[in-house]
């Protein structure tokens, strides 16, 4: 048991703060006018005036939906510890109506410690569904049913998602059906049985503001006072921080990450890959840890698999570029062949390979999916004659041809005219 | 409600299996697999030793290592991706080997549908191995991703109690080994593969967000994939790992690699400077270099008596004058892979029987597998069928089985040889064109009655009257013919390609080369030239 040293503690904790959502996302949902207050309010009262509820909550993916939702039924379960009950599908996983009557039926039977049967059949499980829900319903016990991804119990027949709302409306029942879900048309998607009875109540969870953003940066990365570290250590940390929120290069940085995007959980992958850069001898967090995370973060694949690429692969690139000037639009691989004995024909060059080379050349480019076959449907020919396609766009090819290692001068006069 | 159905899969004995009993009983497992064999197993390995076995990767080592953070730090999820051969399964698990913590490895190769890759990750997490004791099955049968979630939840749930009480207890036998700490890492290989599967995309869609469905921190999860994060973009959107890139090799880190395990380094380093610069200008992938190389050396080492010299720099000219009449020819070879076992000597001597220069056209002209004659006149007759127009076929095979020679001279003008380069290149973008059943049989009759009225056989006189003569003496091989057909087909030189719908037939075209063609009908003695239509 090794002891760990404070810059390796600290790293753990922030670590373990960044992994977990609901320590993230509970200072954003501090106000009364947010999300989690009204969502709050809203299930509350339907806990306890015994009514029946659906509601959908909507927004881009990483902006905390799943997680304030989670914060609001946790508070929930500790103020009514006897009457709530939890019922989590997700559409990724139960979209299919079995898969998710069979899931519903054992969340149920293990929160009341019932038996659960892997055999029992659709009709059993939806038949038990209904009498717990009726049960459930007759002891004042509200069931909270989590649909993420929503969108996606939306597709088919929707059955899962009719029969839930049928049964609150018919049985006598206390059940809130909550839906999360990425596309803010999810309702559009219901049908129209389904979504006449729903009712159409939306939260929209929008990016936070830059304030929001800062304060949020401060609250993850300040280290508590107690807890075991050397104060002076934690003295100082805490001011590094507070400097480098100050620091316009820092905002510069922040700046150029917003611009791509503003969900809080690109934000805080970046502050992850900086925490993890973290030099682990001063154990303080520097500008250059951040500046190297969002380098790491902001990659261009396509350029990188260009400057991978070996210099004939390099010659068949700049063939086909060189057919798509010429108005050529769809070529195989004779064609570029053609181009390229064009090439050497004209300039003699030194790199002159024969044609089961270049193939395979060729097949390695289509294996990185540099490029790629232009149409699905010629699966009756070979490779050699079926159409290909650049994926990388002209400019894409220059750039990383001027920064490959050792890219030949004449390839980028060839690509140039 | 009914009880729940025991944990181990029954599996249906047929008659014939239960009939049989086992005369030798496997020797019964020494132990059973236990938390332990979760880690790397063998010695614990320093960081030093990491950094000098991967030359080249020293800063892709040292980010994986601190994306993984120290003991019991949780992680978000990571994905790790390159070329081929660039290192990342071994530096991943080399990693964790030196980092002594346990993980759990499965790749999406070997494990070719969801039912096999769950089914592997729960045995590898429940200790249980297949053996003939439990009749090679798994310990859960689980096919579904919703199946696959719950039973993983209980699974490592189990472990983590398992690694927890571990670290309480003091480990006394090895005082110096790492502790293996409360997380277990899940590290799934070639994730690329999965793009191609039955439902890949759900399958890559609950994959990516595997860990917030979970919501276990004390689980890792490392992808490793073949291609770039953005290849994986679907319109489903997920929020995604952080990536880690492992880029190709430079000249100097190939360099390093090779010289690495050599009983000579001086020698192979000289060896080096004379191909490994030209060599990488084709590829830069350590398989296809090192399959090259190891056969190149060989050659270089050929004038030398004594392998263990180190050569000095006048050695060092004469040797790469004496290699370098080959290297041309062996870059035009370098994907090539060699139909014939690797052992040593007879290579060399075939090699010094057959000089490069020339004689090497002479060697690729050779066709290095059988074919019957039937089949070669078959693959020739399909090939003649795919590049000729079906309008020439009766002036190209004649009752005498011979082109028509008589060769129109007539100047071409400029708008008929603007038209043939159009056709022309028409016909290079279309590639070999499809044919019926029916006209590959009636040209394999024409010429398979040519390769036989060449070897001079007595059917002379009845070749002028009936130019299907052959037919009379074939009629009882006619079903072989179709059963070679349906074998080519199986070899890919022929494809079925769409069949109309009107004529009913089944049409087919020739994939073959015209390489190959040449060398088949070279075997058989067959003037091809003369039958192939050029514009």
């Amino acid at each position: 048991m090794g002891k760990e040293t404070p810059a390796e503690k600290s790293l753990n904790l922030i670590r373990g703060r960044l992994c977990d959502p609901s320590y993230v996302f509970r200072p954003l949902s501090a106000s009364s006018d947010s999300n989690y207050s009204k969502l709050k309010f809203i299930v509350s009262t339907s806990i306890t005036e015994g009514c029946n509820n659906s509601m959908l909550l909507l927004g881009p993916r990483g902006s905390g939906k799943a997680a304030v939702l989670d914060l609001v039924v946790g508070d929930l379960l500790e103020q009514f510890p006897d009457s709530v009950s939890v019922i989590r599908l997700n559409g990724l996983l139960h979209s299919d109506d079995n898969c998710a009557f069979k899931e519903i039926a054992r969340q149920l039977c293990m929160e009341h410690h019932l038996l659960f049967s892997k055999m029992a059949s659709f009709d059993d499980n939806s038949q038990f569904i209904i009498a717990m829900l009726r049960a459930c319903g007759l002891a004042h016990k509200t069931i909270i049913f989590v649909l993420d991804e929503f969108d996606m119990f939306a597709q088919g027949k929707q059955r899962l998602l009719y029969s839930l709302l049928d049964a609150m409306q018919s049985v006598t029942s206390q059940a809130v059906v909550v839906g999360i879900s990425s596309r803010l048309d999810a309702d559009q998607l219901l049908e129209k049985r389904v979504r006449s009875r729903f009712s159409h109540r939306k939260f929209l969870f929008l990016p936070p503001s830059r304030e929001e953003l800062d304060g949020l940066f401060v609250h993850l990365l300040s280290l508590p006072a107690d807890s075991g570290f050397p104060s002076g250590y934690v003295s100082r940390f805490n001011d590094k921080i507070k400097n480098l929120t100050s620091d316009t290069r820092f905002k510069d940085i922040l700046k150029t990450l917003f611009n791509a995007n503003t969900t809080v959980n690109s934000f805080l992958k970046f502050i992850f890959c900086a925490v993890s850069l973290m030099n682990l001898e001063s154990g303080l967090l520097s500008l250059e840890n951040f500046k190297a995370a969002l380098s790491s973060m902001q990659r261009q694949p396509k350029l990188e698999a260009v400057r991978d690429c070996s210099v004939l692969e390099l010659y068949l690139l700049v063939c086909m570029r060189r057919l798509e000037v010429k108005e050529q639009s769809s070529y195989n691989f004779i064609s570029v062949m053609k181009e390229y004995k064009a090439i050497h024909d004209s300039f003699h060059t030194s790199d002159y390979y024969a044609q089961n080379v270049c193939l395979r050349a060729f097949e390695h480019l289509r294996e990185r999916q540099v490029i790629c076959y232009a149409e699905n449907r010629g699966q009756s020919q070979t490779g050699e004659y079926r159409l290909q396609k650049l994926l990388i766009s002209a400019s894409e090819l220059h750039q990383g041809m001027r920064s490959h290692a050792c890219c030949p001068a004449i390839l980028l006069k060839l690509l140039d005219h | 409600m009914p009880k729940e159905e025991s944990s181990k899969v029954t599996r249906r004995s047929t008659r014939s299996s239960a009939s049989v009993t086992v005369e030798n009983p496997e020797p019964i497992e020494s132990h059973p697999p236990t938390i332990d064999d979760l880690t790397f197993g063998d010695e614990s390995i320093t960081l030093d030793a990491v950094l000098s076995d991967f030359p080249g990767r020293r800063s892709q080592i040292f980010d994986f290592i601190r994306l993984m953070g120290p003991l019991d730090c949780p992680t978000l999820p990571i994905m790790i991706y390159g070329g081929a051969s660039t290192g990342k399964t071994s530096v991943v698990l080399q990693v964790l080997r030196h980092l002594n913590r346990p993980f759990v490895y499965s790749s999406c190769r070997t494990c070719y549908n969801p039912r096999i890759l769950f089914e592997s990750i729960l045995n590898q997490l429940l200790l249980h191995r297949k053996c003939s004791s439990n009749g090679y099955s798994s310990a859960k049968r689980c096919d579904k991703p919703s199946d696959f979630v719950n039973l993983l939840r209980e699974a490592l749930s189990n472990v983590i109690k398992t690694l927890e009480s571990a670290t309480g207890t003091s480990r006394l036998n090895k005082p110096d080994e790492k502790p293996m700490g409360k997380m277990v890492y899940l590290i799934l290989d070639n994730v690329d593969l999965i793009r191609d599967w039955d439902k890949g995309s759900m399958i890559l869609q609950f994959l990516f967000s595997l860990d917030s469905v979970l919501k276990m921190p004390q689980l890792g999860i490392v992808l490793i994939s073949g291609l770039p994060p953005d290849v994986y973009y679907s319109n489903m959107g997920y929020t995604d790992p952080i990536p880690l890139f492992f880029p190709a090799y430079s000249e100097e880190d190939l360099r390093q690699i090779f010289l690495r395990n050599q009983a000579n380094p001086k020698l192979y380093s000289a060896f080096l400077d004379a191909v490994l610069r030209s060599f990488c200008r084709v590829t830069r992938r350590v398989e296809e270099l090192s399959t090259t190389f190891s056969s190149l050396f060989r050659k270089y080492c050929e004038p030398l008596d004594d392998l263990g010299i180190s050569p000095n720099e006048d050695m060092k000219r004469r040797l790469y004058s004496y290699l370098k009449p080959f290297i041309a020819p062996c870059l035009n070879d370098i994907f090539r892979v060699s139909s014939h076992p690797h052992d040593g000597e007879t290579r060399g001597e075939r090699r010094q029987k057959v000089s490069y220069s020339s004689e090497n056209r002479e060697e690729l002209k050779i066709l290095d597998f059988h074919m019957s004659t039937s089949a070669k006149y078959l693959l020739i007759a399909a090939f003649l069928a795919s590049r000729n127009p079906a309008t020439l076929d009766a002036s190209m095979f004649d009752s005498t089985g011979g082109m028509d020679n008589r060769k129109r001279k007539r100047k071409a003008s400029e708008k008929s040889m603007e038209k043939k380069e159009i056709a022309e290149q028409e016909a290079v973008m279309k590639g070999p064109g499809s044919f019926p059943l029916e006209r590959l049989l009636a040209i394999f009759q024409c010429i398979a009655s040519v390769g036989d009225s060449s070897f001079g056989e007595e059917n002379q006189g009845e070749e002028e009257e009936d130019p299907t003569g052959y037919d009379r003496e074939n009629n009882n091989l006619m079903s072989d013919i179709l059963l070679q057909v349906s074998s080519l087909c199986d070899a890919n030189f022929l494809i079925k390609s769409g069949s109309c719908p009107l004529e009913g037939s089944i049409r087919y075209r020739s994939m073959v080369s015209e390489d190959l063609a040449l060398k088949v009908a070279k075997s058989l003695s067959f003037p091809l030239a003369k039958y192939l239509y050029r514009r």
